[in-house]
């Protein structure tokens, strides 16, 4: 996000909660990028994932005055409505039972290592999967992927550091963090 | 594998997973919400869902009749007037919740009452089972339902008298009600004893309407009398929803 963005941004963020498409749009397309990652690991599934953030876009668009807090709460607010779209794109049945049985066929073929890993990930579940990417590729601070999670800083800790022993048992906690 | 391993294959696996989203999200994502209503979202939703409802009350109510009004005019008892009726008698289509003025005027005299089932949906089947047996009173007069399961009798004759002894059918016997005047009604194409299991003799304890007494349940024709206190004077009428012939019993005036 552009320095004159991160200046300018309460002011924004008031303008779009007026229903200030340009200014709506300033602030969230830098954070379609993070949004569509974290959906497409969640997902599986890259066009899905677009379909995610399309979707999850449409939603903050529309609830935008229901976000506490300022500008700098909008990042964490928006990955937590992407990554409940994902939730619901998985429940729905068509995504169950398509999109899951193509999941095999999806890990790439690669290095050893990264096909091992690739497949370790995909054995967690969508919902351990996200504090992952929220910590590790997204590189959120612990707070934010708290916020993200909707839950305390120490649970969102744990829940990181759980899910990355899946992968790698012989992790220690200073490894993670 | 270190540390540092760990997250770069990590951060590795991801990028293969996800790769990069296409050129055109940003145009899609923009377009898609130009295109979608502005965030004010609960109030419109509020006022579809508000107006749905209220359709969908109305229709209840317009289904269920819970007023037992008639739907329309057609379908509404129409009196033939028998020899020396009272011509201003006419038919009734309103129920107790309607104003007295648009209900038939009160008669002393003969009538027959015909269902016009050319303009209501309402069946005239052979026999109409009658279902319910039903009396009320009102400031000025009392009532008497006569409700049928399965669609309105061809005809019905109601006639008055100045006392209140009648003749039972097929017995003959005499039976003499509660009262001081008569009224006799005479149901044709109908029966008491296929949908009706309620009282056949109801001692009402009313200023007006004293007891009603099945005559006749016989071969398709029911004969219920009528022992009154009033003028002895009525008016008639067929409601639908449900259908049922209304008899209005004057007091003394």
């Amino acid at each position: 996000m552009s320095a004159a963005v991160l200046e300018q941004r309460p002011q924004i963020l008031a303008r779009a909660a007026q229903g200030d498409l340009e200014s709506f749009s300033q602030l969230i397309d830098p954070l379609l990028d993070p949004a569509y990652r974290l959906a497409a690991v969640m997902l599986g599934d890259r066009s899905a994932a677009e379909d995610a953030v399309q979707e999850a876009s449409i939603k903050a668009w529309r609830k935008l005055r229901q976000l506490r807090g300022d500008a700098h709460s909008l990042r964490a607010w928006f990955l937590s409505i992407v990554a409940n779209e994902c939730r619901m794109a998985r429940r729905t049945r068509w995504f169950s039972v398509i999109k899951l049985a193509e999941l095999p066929a999806q890990a790439p073929e690669g290095r050893e290592s990264s096909s091992d890993l690739h497949r370790a990930l995909m054995r967690l579940a969508p919902d351990e999967r996200l504090p992952l990417v929220l910590h590790f590729y997204l590189d959120l601070p612990l707070d934010e992927v708290a916020r993200t999670l909707r839950v305390s800083p120490s649970a969102a800790k744990s829940r990181i550091y759980r899910a990355a022993k899946r992968l790698r048992a012989d992790l220690t906690m200073e490894e993670v963090f | 594998m270190s540390n540092e391993n760990f997250r770069r294959e990590l951060n590795h696996t991801f990028d293969e997973m996800s790769g990069s989203p296409s050129p055109a999200l940003r145009d899609r994502v923009r377009s898609s919400i130009a295109q979608a209503p502005e965030a004010r979202g609960p109030f419109w939703i509020a006022t579809v869902a508000a107006c749905v409802i209220a359709v969908l009350v109305v229709g209840v109510l317009f289904v269920g009749n819970p007023l037992r009004r008639p739907t329309s005019n057609a379908g509404v008892g129409a009196p033939t007037a028998s020899p020396g009726a009272s011509p201003s008698a006419s038919p009734g289509p309103s129920p107790s919740a309607t104003p007295d003025a648009q209900l038939p005027a009160f008669t002393c005299v003969q009538q027959d009452f015909v269902f016009n089932a050319t303009t209501a949906p309402t069946p005239t089947p052979p026999v109409a089972f009658v279902s319910s047996l039903r009396t009320g009173a009102h400031d000025t007069y009392d009532r008497v339902s006569v409700e049928f399961s399965n669609g309105m009798p061809h005809d019905v004759q109601i006639s008055t008298r100045g006392d209140t002894t009648f003749t039972q059918s097929p017995s003959g016997m005499a039976a003499t009600l509660k009262g001081r005047k008569g009224v006799l009604v005479v149901i044709h194409g109908s029966d008491l004893h296929s949908a009706y299991n309620g009282s056949l003799d109801i001692v009402t304890g009313y200023p007006i309407l004293a007891e009603v007494k099945r005559l006749e349940d016989f071969e398709g024709v029911v004969q219920l009398g009528l022992g009154v206190n009033g003028s002895g004077c009525y008016r008639a009428f067929f409601l639908t929803n449900p259908d049922r012939l209304v008899i209005d019993l004057q007091g003394a005036g």
